[in-house]
């Protein structure tokens, strides 16, 4: 089923990559914040070592890729209602939520470019060392964590259509994940009772492998376990996601209020 | 005297008319989400990074830094979408049109924001208090009180600079965004002035807040308003620099768009 509709998935990832690389906010978010964060986190972390500079180039990074998935997928199908074409994609015989996959997969590729440009700036600019000590890890947990990204997008997207009071929490969210997810520092200064919020974000999990693989400390069964328990989070996003767009797709075809604000 | 209280209206009007249309469209689920997560947030990520880094005794620095530094939100995003936002709505070409001063209607514009901003500040703090990362034992109020609300009006006047840009450009969410988190950087919220190389430090003292927030720190670490007032003046007279700035841009703007017909060109 899933080549059937490779060609739509490939046109909605080309469509939506050709636009968010030209779209002012996204290039902002994706190139400049992540920069503007590490120079931030580099001249606070400064006097930690030279050890921390990959350790500010991999959580900026992530900080972008999480605002631009925030963005990207959060309005994969609210910016079509905005456009007038949500009802068309609804009534093609591609499923929506591939549609939604095509377009989160143009949102992942150009969210990377977010991570090349904070390790470039620790590396160029600041001089630090930022080999990774073991980079055949840090490449596979770094696909497993854009797969769980993507399946959070999915789950965003139906999520902000349907439920408008939750869009507007958009930009609210930005901080919170960064924070609870631990890109820049331990999640051990946070209260305890925050410890389960972490633990049901695939970011956190990302986070904490990619760290620990570029510092050389990522042991190969905290690897296994940690990957499966990320790509376990990621089924059940997808599960949500599923569920959603079963909602979405009722209110266009049998309420005919998908269009309506 | 008539005339005076005709611009009056007019500059109360336009006030009030702007942020409850920017408020209303945008619902108040946004209003709680922009006023008060989205700065806590920021307070937070910023102030757990600074103890993470240097210890739970430099939390106050990067508080107040980030407390302050977050009467941007409504002094560039509010203000920038008040004055931009009246090309989005269409309603340009009818400011424009009207005879009214164009001084009144411009401030007008930022009024309301530039107290938003002043209680965004205030709650910024608060949050440092219940938190357990500031202390205002030696803290004089009328001082900080004064020090905000200058800040906050040279911030307010960046952002109408920033907003006559959005009268000629589709990519003002790229440029406030941009402006936003420069000060970030630039400002002092978060890195003392001192550790930034020399080119830029010029830049931050060209910029409003940076003066703001290092009287605030001085404030609460127990200075009295007669030693800082060579840094409010400075920061006054940064944001009288920015509001000049950016009136004579709208003027211009206003009369190079109505002599080539783009007003509502996009």
């Amino acid at each position: 089923m899933f080549l059937k509709y490779l060609y739509a998935i490939f046109a909605a990832f080309k469509m939506n990559f050709l636009s968010l690389v030209v779209d002012g906010f996204f290039i902002f978010a994706t190139l400049l914040m992540p920069l503007i964060y590490a120079l931030i986190a580099f001249g606070i972390l400064r006097d930690k070592g030279a050890h921390y500079g990959i350790f500010v180039a991999v959580g900026s990074g992530l900080a972008g890729l999480w605002t631009t998935l925030l963005f990207g997928s959060g309005n994969a199908i609210t910016g079509e209602r905005w456009s007038g074409t949500l009802e068309l994609i609804a009534a093609t015989p591609t499923p929506m939520w591939m549609i939604v996959f095509g377009k989160s997969l143009g949102v992942i590729l150009q969210s990377l470019l977010s991570m090349v440009a904070s390790y470039l700036l620790g590396w160029l600019v600041f001089g630090y060392p930022l080999g990774i000590a073991q980079p055949l890890e840090f490449f596979l947990v770094l696909f497993i964590g854009l797969l769980s990204f993507i399946a959070f997008g999915l789950m965003l997207a139906p999520l902000f259509l349907l439920n408008p009071q939750v869009q507007q929490f958009q930009n609210a969210l930005e901080y919170p994940v960064y924070i609870l997810c631990g890109f820049l520092f331990p999640i051990a200064l946070l209260p305890f009772w925050t410890t389960p919020l972490s633990y049901i974000l695939s970011p956190y999990w990302t986070a904490r492998l990619l760290q620990a693989a570029a510092g050389g400390t990522l042991a190969w069964e905290q690897l296994v376990n940690e990957s499966i328990y990320i790509l376990a989070l990621g089924g059940v996003y997808i599960l949500i996601a599923s569920v959603l767009f079963r909602i979405v797709l009722k209110k266009a075809r049998v309420d005919a209020t998908l269009g309506l604000q | 005297m008539h005339q005076l209280i005709t611009n009056l209206k007019l500059f109360w009007q336009g006030a009030a008319l702007s942020y409850v249309a920017l408020f209303s469209w945008l619902r108040p689920t946004t209003f709680l989400a922009s006023m008060i997560i989205f700065p806590l947030g920021q307070i937070l990520f910023f102030t757990l990074l600074g103890i993470f880094a240097t210890g739970r005794d430099s939390a106050s620095f990067y508080l107040i830094g980030n407390a302050m530094q977050i009467t941007a939100s409504a002094g560039i995003f509010g203000v920038t979408m008040a004055i931009g936002g009246e090309r989005w709505a269409g309603t340009l070409m009818y400011l424009f049109g009207a005879p009214a001063n164009r001084l009144t209607i411009f401030a007008g514009r930022a009024t309301i924001h530039i107290f938003n901003g002043v209680v965004q500040v205030l709650m910024g703090l608060a949050w440092g208090l219940v938190l357990g990362w500031v202390s205002f034992a030696h803290t004089d109020p009328l001082a900080l009180g004064i020090t905000i609300l200058i800040a906050t009006f040279s911030t307010a006047a960046l952002g109408l600079l920033l907003g006559c840009l959005g009268l000629v450009t589709l990519n003002i969410m790229f440029i406030n965004n941009l402006v936003y988190f420069l000060l970030l950087l630039f400002s002092g919220a978060n890195l003392p002035i001192t550790a930034l190389p020399q080119w830029m430090q010029y830049i931050s003292w060209s910029l409003p807040l940076t003066r703001g927030i290092a009287a605030a720190r001085f404030i609460v670490d127990g200075a009295s308003l007669a030693e800082v007032a060579p840094l409010l003046v400075g920061e006054f007279f940064i944001g009288v620099g920015y509001l000049v700035a950016g009136y004579v841009l709208f003027r211009i703007f206003e009369i190079e768009a109505k002599r080539r017909g783009t007003l509502e060109a996009f």
